[in-house]
């Protein structure tokens, strides 16, 4: 186990051989991630796994800098922000169908939104946003959900050390 | 109450009504008419002399050999839903009895003025046969999980951020906390 000094952000324990490496990762994880989100459509993947895979990218920050330097980069105001944006995204384009299928409430049926002249690319496009939703949402969730199991474990060590 | 609570109600109220009005819209399961369980249609033919065969629940030899040449298997028995449609059903062999339902729905005959129109049912046929020119997507997977069964997908989702939502009540670090 780790000291709490490793976890704290003090500086204290690092190593410069992490930290680089993280340093040269992260965004080639991130770009890896997008990768997944955006070709869901043409290969394997999708907005589940391109948003874990996003998520991974900030558990590795954490893991290298600790928590108080990821929680400066990355808010809890911005990610409680995104994690119902989401949602709204993959809900959005459904409200958007029964807008556009006047009458008939499409819901969710990607063909009527009036992107290009073709149905079927309608549906294509339709899908590549929904996938988006569902990446921001997962990748907001389980960033959120890692953060806030890490804050408690430090919280818990600074009380006993004020004892 | 502040302004902003009350707005997110009106927002949240609006979006859970929304969802119960669309899931009142989705068709009773099996129901052969409901858009994703539609047939595939495979051929039409002259209708003359074949209804009362088919009303009879004898299948036409013209019609066997038309499905023959498409390449699909026969029929083994007619049944009429209504009048001026049928349901054409295959038993399986003794040995595939435990596998497989042992009436399978197959074709679905229907006359459209002079001719009948003849059917295919199945939703997972249709899913795999026609899904790649109906959405324009290549990958099965992908078109199954976001646009057939996107309300699903949309379902599955909102269970992941109630999922973040629980954690971030239970384990937020800012906010009330008792001394």
């Amino acid at each position: 186990m780790p000291s709490k000094d490793t976890d704290t952000g003090t500086g204290k324990g690092r190593s410069i051989i992490v930290e680089t490496v993280t340093r040269l990762m992260v965004p080639f994880i991130q770009l890896f991630a997008l990768y997944v989100i955006i070709h869901g459509a043409g290969g394997p993947g999708g907005g589940f796994q391109g948003g874990v895979i996003f998520a991974s990218s900030f558990v590795l920050y954490v893991v290298a800098f600790g928590i108080v330097k990821a929680g400066n980069r990355f808010s809890e105001r911005a990610n409680i922000v995104l994690f119902s944006t989401g949602v709204y995204l993959y809900a959005g384009v459904g409200l958007l169908c029964i807008l556009f299928s006047y009458g008939v409430a499409q819901f969710l049926n990607y063909g009527y939104i009036p992107l290009t002249h073709h149905f079927e690319e309608n549906r294509a496009l339709g899908m590549d946003l929904v996938e988006v939703g569902i990446g921001i949402t997962v990748m907001a969730v389980i960033t959120s959900i890692f953060f806030n199991l890490v804050w408690k474990r430090e919280e818990v060590g600074e009380r006993e050390g004020e004892d | 109450m502040n302004q902003l609570s009350i707005a997110a109600l009106v927002f949240v109220l609006f979006l859970g009504g929304l969802f119960v009005y669309v899931a009142e819209d989705i068709p009773a399961f099996g129901d052969p008419d409901s858009a994703p369980n539609r047939y595939v249609k495979l051929f039409d033919m002259d209708a003359t002399g074949l209804v009362e065969d088919l009303d009879q629940g004898v299948i036409p030899a013209s019609l066997n050999a038309k499905i023959e040449a498409v390449g699909l298997p026969l029929p083994s028995g007619v049944a009429k839903l209504k009048e001026g449609e049928w349901e054409a059903v295959i038993i399986p062999e003794e040995t595939k009895q435990h596998f497989y339902p042992k009436e399978q729905k197959y074709y679905f005959i229907a006359k459209e003025g002079d001719e009948l129109w003849v059917y295919r049912y199945s939703l997972y046929m249709r899913f795999v046969e026609e899904g790649a020119h109906e959405t324009e997507v290549p990958n099965m997977v992908t078109y199954i999980l976001a646009d057939y069964r996107s309300y699903d997908t949309l379902g599955e989702t909102t269970v992941i951020f109630t999922a973040g939502v629980a954690v971030l009540l239970l384990l937020r670090r800012t906010g009330k906390r008792p001394e």
